[in-house]
């Protein structure tokens, strides 16, 4: 077991990580007593104190903010202070961007009404999530259970895995998790390496704040990503693959380990891929939490247990990934669209988060090209009959769009056109009357809250614009480009690169106000 | 392979594999950096480095990306500037008021980009981050750290001590010793490797023996560390006008290169203790006893839990003479003992702390003026059996390849050595090993520090290694894996090894020494099957009655899978002192002449009779141990003790005290009163090694000149031209101009050093031997074609398991092992008067299993008191696994506890050296 591996045993055996058992642990396996306190101190899931019996937590990032999650956060602290049987954390993003604002109490999404109940009475609290019942969506290929991994047992017969390369190649497919680097060239690139072993890594470390589109495919569409992975596992020659899941999708990984049973109960996992010979072991790997994980190599700094900080780029991962062997690492929903493409030949269709002012914030799915304004409407318009203001197309890390270009096309190519990016799909929808530098500068501090803190134009860039940004001055104000060049030049990975991408679209799009406001 | 790429606007070709950073360094282009060090793995973490490569989407650290072929780069740009501008600005907006490293050394990287960038506080302050002092020589402020990563990595990467690490996350990481305990209260070893490294003010020393000063305002003098075998290059950072060392850093050297230990880095302050003796002393107080209490006897009251003498206690016993009395009165006193009771009744001890010039000349004063061989030094309290055990077999005492030779191994065995304590910058490059997938396995009774990097670790009972080596031999025998090539070439007598073995099966083994068989036979395989196995020892083998026996195994063992005078293969007994090997190299022993010439060889007789126009002793002189016994019995009636303090250092003290004190002249030669100078008729004066020029030869056979640093206190004299003196007023005249000029003629007759001269030598030493010093840096791996014996070939010698000379009984159930810790130097005379060394360790303690602990109601901090049949101390408990239960241990460093009042003199019968790794004691509470 590696470090991060064992921390987890220790706390799930004794709740938390006190000195005395992690001076054992360092004693008994050797890992040095350093590597224990930046592993624990890194990640959020890892506690140095004892639990109480009720966690509360509350989002305090954007599409709960613009839903009032403030007041919320607010009036949910002051129902646990006090109370030594009770605490209470603000968290980033869980991904219940359609449920804001958010809670959670020990682990599991509670409205706030209801958190006072268990408040209350503690011992109330709910243990475990109801899943709700798969819905019908496009991207799935196949008519019912039977038919699931058909494109996958079609591949494994003809071993025509260049052709499948070549098939998603055409379809002009992109990776869904934020940089839309093309999946069949990615493919191609570890398929190329020669050493071996080669691993394949699904991320499902959907943790931008108003992403939550990968937690609805796990739930609902969880063959498909299995089958999109195992595809590309064959056909870049890896027999060992990991998904990569924030913990708090607890929903989504019992999804997810269902499907993966039944997959190995199928014959469609294990020594002996679909009959054909060929291995392919799919496991399910925790994070123990944290945005910047995401980042590719943070996420496989991880798997390896150690603190999640993001590797230089280059190498990068299809060459030199998991130990240093080729990688290749793609987002659910890039691995989920797979069989689909397969089938059809087309990648034409994409899942979008929607959160914000929307009437009925969730998961839409929608040809590529469909404009802001249609998904606002397929979301039930605008809530509280307010006018649009701005919207954020691609999420955090994307630029604000001002209300007239709400005709823009959700298209890789028009969204950069119009300056901004599709980004991981989180279409966060601002009515009038919001703050857009307030809503940016939340942004700014999830980054700053985000930041691995591994290099210092992040490190300390995030924080000084989030102070910035707070003071409201013009002076101050006016630094934020030349720190913006800094980050987005230097910062070793992309979440410095661009935590200040928001806020920047602000300043140029939206006139300032004269409360220092812009709306 | 190589690369070729356009840095600002010049095509630069570098090796495959170089980043874009030292490319451009190697085209001399100077890229700024504060998380770089060429000398530790790039991070990439400050991006001061960023640089513009064309076509990419943005700037890249150019510290870790690597050249490719046909890059265009620009280094520096407006943008660039912008960048770095800004980074530096960052920076600075957390930074304290005043750069601790600024105030001290004035060499703070981040405040002089500050200045090269001229930036102004335009960002608000951070939040205040807290100061660490609990460190006794380090000074911690995180407000001033940047989380460039150096100390991380010169903690973990560089000295393997695993202590330093990020805690916490983004903007409110810091850098944390082990579970983000204070830097003094965690596991920290104070190498000072994280000072070395940090480019800030976040970790910087605190004074040591003069306030820290700006570093171009001091004098930096190269030279060598005083305390181990080790031998590490070392930069004094000086005041010459308060005559103070402010500083020391490690230097570059390919032995130690540049890493130093905390004795190395901050133990240098003993030289300017005010204790130090700075004019001769002539004795007033007769007749002669002990001066101090704690010398008088261990049983007496002790006044305070530890330290160093009293000098008002003893210094009235004595008054102060100028320098032509007390060398007439020695001369006078000598020459008449001589004449009267003959050369026999004049003995010398030397010391291995001493210069090889020293060393030379003190063993020719006792042979060609004093007329005997009674000259020994401390070598014989520790490697005089593995020295045994070494000529006997392959006809050469010395190391047969360096430790940094381990990086060429796939397995190192580690036998009796506390290396992270006793020789921790050699560990390092063990460490590094074990780091690369180099296996090493560790064998001791004493769980130390290394076995926390071992691949397997063998806790055999004390004193049956001869039964464990035996075992592992006959496996490896029985599987096959013995080298018969290099048997049948290069030794002769294995057949008496394999019918010694038969009987030590691994059951019968396990059974003696208490490790499971199938570890044995796992350890066995590994060591017989390495393409180049490597052994390091320690005195955990020689420090026995069969300890001669011990050596003679490990030597069979390589011997028999052709581990010797191959790169990564080879026998290294990790040597004590700074010169230990030099002083053995000069003749600073009974039995031979400089060069390892026998005494009793007609020969090297008729030669050193020659160069030294005097008549020579053909007797073998005395050990040390039996010197003490012949003063004791009446037959050695006059000493020169030189550096030595076997009040302390030599087994059974009670019996120490009654040969000092029968002795009718005794002069210590030394730089402080030492337990053995309360003894003396007259104290001289000497100077410390950080006050002289002379030679030292590390463990690793290397020849390294010694600067000095300080002026000498008061009327303190050179060693060298005080037993010049005294040779002379003997009738003797030894004239010499110079260190170097004396060099010159032990290199004249050790024929292992022809070639070197003081001015050859270079900044770092030359191995001996050294062909040719102009070119070479000398002779790593030696015997590859053969052994410096009569026929070439080195030779089995057989052991049986004999058992220690006592073993435990009822009225005496433990094992007392002594040994040494890391913070301290043998008998304490240096460390304990190093503020920095004796505020870590400050007094003497028992290390006792908790197990023992609990059924003797042995509190920790707590006292013991530990007796033996010899006698007893009292001393404070220190509960540890790393002992096992039914054995202590006690360091000998510690005047008021003194281990060696409980060991035994029993001597092994060929290295002549004491037990002190086992004799039988009994453990009683104490209070105090």
């Amino acid at each position: 077991m590696n470090a991060i591996e064992e921390l987890n045993a220790l706390q799930e055996s004794r709740g938390w990580l006190s000195e005395e058992d992690l001076r054992a642990l360092s004693r008994r396996t050797r890992i040095p007593l350093y590597e224990l306190e930046g592993i624990s101190s890194f990640y959020p899931h890892f506690r140095r104190t004892p639990p109480r019996p009720l966690r509360v937590g509350a989002c305090r990032d954007l599409s709960c903010h613009l839903r009032d999650g403030g007041r919320a956060r607010r009036q949910l602290a002051s129902l646990c202070a006090g109370r030594d049987d009770v605490e209470f954390e603000e968290i980033s993003c869980p991904g219940l961007c359609d449920a804001a604002p958010a809670s959670l109490v020990n682990g599991v999404p509670a409205a706030p009404e209801d958190v006072a109940r268990y408040v209350e009475d503690p011992s109330s609290a709910p243990r475990e999530e109801t899943v709700p019942a798969p819905r019908r969506w496009q991207t799935d290929p196949y008519a019912g259970p039977e038919d699931h991994y058909g494109e996958l047992r079609a591949r494994v017969e003809s071993r025509d895995f260049d052709g499948a390369i070549a098939r998603i190649a055409d379809s002009g497919l992109r990776g869904m998790g934020g940089a839309g680097f093309p999946v069949g060239r990615k493919w191609e690139l570890v398929r190329s390496e020669p050493a071996t072993p080669k691993y394949v890594v699904c991320n499902a470390d959907e943790s931008e704040p108003a992403a939550f589109k990968d937690r609805v495919i796990l739930e609902e569409l969880p063959h498909l990503v299995i089958e999109g992975t195992a595809l590309g596992a064959l056909a870049v020659g890896a027999e060992a693959g990991w998904v990569y899941i924030r913990h708090e999708y607890r929903r989504s990984r019992q999804a997810l380990q269902r499907a993966i049973d039944d997959a190995y109960r199928r014959g469609v996992l294990g020594e002996n891929v679909c009959g054909s010979g060929l291995r392919f072991d799919l496991r399910v790997f925790v994070s123990p939490g944290g945005y910047v994980l995401g980042e590719e190599t943070a996420l496989l700094e991880a798997l390896e247990g150690r603190r999640g900080e993001p590797r230089n780029k280059p190498p990068f991962p299809g060459a030199c990934g998991l130990r240093g062997q080729p990688t290749l690492i793609n987002n659910v929903e890039s691995f989920a669209q797979v069989p689909r493409v397969l089938r059809t030949g087309r990648a034409d269709l994409k899942f979008f988060s929607v959160s914000g002012d929307v009437r009925n914030a969730g998961v839409v799915e929608v040809p590529l090209g469909t404009r802001v304004r249609e998904v606002v409407e397929r979301c039930g318009g605008m809530r509280d009959g307010k006018e649009l203001l701005a919207f954020l197309p691609g999420g955090a890390s994307t630029a604000f769009l001002p209300a007239d270009r709400a005709d823009v096309a959700l298209d890789w190519e028009p969204l950069a056109a119009a300056g901004s990016a599709l980004g991981a799909g989180a279409i966060v929808i601002v009515g009038a009357g919001a703050d857009l530098l307030d809503l940016a500068g939340n942004l700014t501090a999830f980054f700053r809250e985000e930041s691995c803190g591994k290099c210092v134009p992040c490190r300390i860039g995030t924080e000084k614009a989030v102070v910035l940004i707070e003071r409201r001055e013009e002076k101050g104000l006016g630094l934020l480009p030349e720190l913006n060049e800094a980050l987005l030049e230097t910062s070793l990975c992309g979440l410095g690169q661009v935590a200040l991408t928001p806020v920047l679209s602000v300043l140029e799009h939206f006139p300032i106000g004269n409360d220092g406001s812009r709306r | 392979m190589s690369v070729t790429l356009t840095i600002d606007g010049r095509g630069v070709t570098v090796r495959s594999g170089t980043t874009i950073w030292e490319a451009a360094r190697g085209a001399g282009i100077a890229i700024p950096t504060l998380c770089h060090d060429p000398g530790l793995e790039p991070v990439g973490v400050c991006r001061m480095c960023a640089v513009e490569v064309e076509g990419a989407r943005v700037m890249a650290a150019s510290c870790v990306r690597l050249a490719e072929p046909g890059m265009v780069v620009r280094t520096a740009s407006e943008k660039i500037e912008r960048c770095r501008a800004m980074l530096t600005e960052l920076l600075m907006s957390e930074q304290p008021d005043v750069s601790a490293k600024e105030r001290t050394t004035a060499d703070d990287e981040l405040h002089a980009l500050a200045r090269r960038y001229g930036v102004r506080p335009r960002l608000r302050r951070g939040a205040a981050r807290p100061r660490d002092d609990s460190s006794p020589v380090i000074e911690v402020d995180h407000q001033a750290c940047i989380l460039c990563d150096r100390c991380i990595r010169a903690c973990n990467d560089v000295q393997h001590n695993d202590v330093i690490g990020r805690t916490g996350k983004g903007y409110r990481a810091r850098i944390a010793f082990d579970l983000d305990q204070g830097m003094g209260d965690s596991t920290c070893v104070s190498c000072g490797e994280c000072v070395a490294a940090c480019p800030t003010g976040a970790l910087v020393n605190k004074p040591i023996s003069a306030p820290l000063r700006p570093r171009a305002e001091l004098a930096a003098i190269d030279t060598v560390c005083p305390y181990c075998g080790v031998g590490c290059a070392l930069t004094y950072h000086v005041d010459e006008a308060a005559n103070r060392v402010v500083f020391a850093e490690g230097r570059e050297s390919p032995g130690s290169r540049g890493r130093l230990c905390v004795k190395g880095r901050y133990g240098f302050d003993y030289v300017s203790h005010p204790h130090r003796l700075t004019r001769p002393l002539i004795r007033i107080d007769y007749p002669k006893r002990a001066l101090s209490s704690e010398v008088e006897s261990s049983r007496r009251e002790r006044r305070k839990p530890g330290g160093i003498v009293d000098y008002d206690e003893v210094m009235p016993a004595f008054r102060e003479a100028s320098w032509d009395e007390a060398l007439d009165l020695v001369a006078s006193r000598l020459r008449e003992i001589r004449d009267r009771s003959g050369s026999g009744a004049l003995a010398g001890f030397g010391s291995a702390k001493c210069s090889n010039e020293e060393a030379y000349l003190f063993q020719k004063l006792v042979r060609a003026v004093f007329g005997t061989n009674n000259v020994d030094h401390c070598t014989r309290l520790c490697h005089a059996s593995s020295v045994a055990a070494l000529l006997q077999m392959i006809g050469s005492g010395a190391v047969t390849t360096t430790y940094g030779d381990v990086e060429n191994s796939d397995v190192v065995l580690i036998t009796g050595s506390n290396t992270t304590s006793n020789h921790p910058v050699a560990a390092t490059f063990f460490k590094d090993a074990a780091r690369r997938g180099t296996k090493l396995i560790v064998v001791d009774p004493r769980h130390s520090g290394i076995a926390d990097h071992a691949w397997r670790f063998c806790r055999i009972r004390s004193g049956t290694d001869v039964a464990f080596y035996n075992g592992l031999m006959r496996v490896i025998i029985e599987e096959g894996l013995t080298d018969a090539d290099y048997i049948a070439e290069h030794t002769t007598g294995f057949e008496e090894i394999e019918r010694a073995v038969k009987a030590y099966t691994p059951e019968r083994v396990s059974g003696i020494c208490g490790v499971p068989a199938a570890l044995l036979r796992e350890v066995a395989i590994a060591y017989g099957e390495a393409r180049a196995a490597i052994t390091f020892w320690g005195m955990g083998m020689s420090q026995h009655v069969h300890g001669t026996d011990n050596c003679r195994c490990i030597i069979s063992l390589a011997l028999m899978t052709g581990n010797v005078g191959r790169p990564g293969t080879g026998l290294h007994p990790l040597r004590g002192q700074n010169n230990v090997q030099g002083a053995s190299d000069a003749g600073l022993i009974p039995m031979s002449y400089p060069g390892y010439q026998p005494v009793t060889s007609e020969a090297a007789r008729a030669r050193f009779e020659a160069a030294w126009d005097a008549k020579l002793d053909p007797q073998t002189g005395l050990t040390s141990v039996e010197i003490i016994e012949a003063a004791r019995d009446g037959v050695v009636k006059g000493m020169y003790m030189l550096g030595e303090n076997p009040f302390l250092s030599e087994p059974n003290v009670n019996e120490v005290r009654k040969g000092l004190a029968a002795l009718e002249f005794l002069v210590v030669q030394d730089i402080f009163l030492t337990e053995t100078a309360e003894f003396a008729d007259v104290v001289l004066p000497a100077t410390s090694a950080l006050e002289k020029t002379g030679t030292y030869t590390n463990t690793d056979r290397r020849v390294q000149i010694g600067r000095p640093a300080l002026a000498p206190p008061g009327e303190a004299r050179l060693d060298w031209e005080i037993i010049c003196e005294i040779s002379t007023r003997m009738g003797y005249p030894m004239q010499y101009d110079s260190a170097s000029e004396i060099f010159d003629e032990v290199v004249s007759l050790t024929d292992s050093h022809s070639g070197l001269r003081h001015d050859n030598l270079g900044a770092t030493g030359k191995l001996y031997p050294c062909p040719n010093p102009e070119e070479s840096d000398g002779t790593v791996v030696m015997f590859g074609d053969g052994f410096p014996t009569g026929d070439g070939r080195a030779r089995f010698v057989a052991a049986e398991h004999s058992g220690a000379d006592e073993l435990p009984d009822a009225e005496y159930p433990f094992i007392l092992v002594t040994g040494r810790v890391l913070e301290h130097w043998h008998t304490g005379v240096m460390t304990r008067r190093s503020r920095a060394l004796s505020a870590l360790v400050p007094e003497a303690f028992a290390e006792v299993h908790p197990e023992d602990c609990e059924r003797l109601a042995l509190e920790e901090d707590g006292f013991v008191r530990v007796r033996s049949r010899r006698g007893e101390v009292t001393l404070r408990v220190r509960k540890s696994v790393d002992t096992q239960p039914g054995s202590v241990f006690i360091p000998f460093h510690f005047r008021e506890a003194a281990a060696n009042v409980l060991t035994t003199d029993k001597l092994d019968p060929d290295g002549k050296i004491p037990e002190f790794k086992f004799c039988a004691v009994r453990l009683e509470t104490a209070d105090l």
